[in-house]
């Protein structure tokens, strides 16, 4: 952590939960928990408000039309997953009927866009390339 | 199939300058040495991302609120308020007390904090 930005500013300790807004909380529950196989928080606190650990992040995902406002999706790339290996996780989800676009390589990275059932655009990741310091992320 | 992690979180915007200006300076987060455009808020990345570079339309992250856990709302949001940040509103769950607010590119942004156990 940078000391001299970090004393400036809120305070920020974490993120808490990216906010994920769907259409539908069934069809949603099946993608994130059945299909990427996200842990599902127990402590999730609503039928319309359901939480997943991705190991770092709480993702929220939850319908906008039951808390009153309006459904947007997530812009390109929005979320990035990190994965073992984009193109067994890409092939994973084509087999679940799940399309995929292509794999792009960044020169450091492997990355695949996917969509959601409600449309949000959710990215496959991994960094295959070392940092400029050797390490690993 | 196995997600280890998120990697990053993207955050749209139209100006990489004045959008660091905003996460670095106003928010305070840690910016990435390596990479000026990412911050570190410790425990995901956030990403900025100018859409237009790749050819697509620059879009707000909508509904994809981003809830930043500090340790008091009430302050951070007197402290951002102090700065010239305009606050959309407020909510106390009864869990958690939440301020919204968006940056400069209107990015859906939340200052955060659960209470209860």
């Amino acid at each position: 952590m940078n000391e001299e930005t970090a004393t400036a500013g809120i305070d920020v300790e974490r993120v808490d939960f990216v906010r994920v807004p769907v259409k539908d909380i069934e069809e949603a529950k099946h993608f994130y928990g059945e299909v990427l196989g996200l842990e599902q928080n127990p402590n999730s606190p609503a039928d319309d408000w359901i939480e997943y650990e991705v190991g770092d992040v709480t993702l929220a995902v939850m319908t906008p039309h039951t808390h009153d406002y309006e459904f947007a999706p997530l812009p390109i790339g929005t979320i990035a997953f990190r994965v073992p290996d984009v193109a067994e996780a890409k092939g994973k989800l084509e087999a679940a009927g799940i399309q995929v676009f292509e794999i792009w390589d960044s020169g450091v990275c492997n990355g695949a866009g996917v969509r959601d059932p409600s449309g949000n655009s959710i990215l496959l990741h991994h960094r295959y390339a070392p940092y400029p310091d050797g390490t690993m992320p | 199939m196995q997600v280890e992690r998120v990697d990053f979180v993207n955050v749209p915007t139209r100006d990489y300058d004045q959008s660091i200006a905003f996460y670095r300076d106003v928010l305070g987060l840690p910016q990435n040495p390596r990479v000026p455009t990412e911050f570190e808020t410790g425990n995901v990345t956030l990403a900025l991302f100018d859409p237009t570079e790749a050819g697509l339309e620059f879009a707000t992250n909508g509904c994809g609120d981003i809830a930043l856990r500090v340790p008091d709302v009430a302050a951070a949001r007197a402290e951002l308020e102090a700065k010239g940040i305009s606050f959309v509103g407020g909510q106390d769950t009864g869990v958690c007390h939440m301020a919204f607010f968006n940056d400069p590119f209107g990015n859906a942004l939340i200052l955060h904090r659960r209470y209860a156990p």
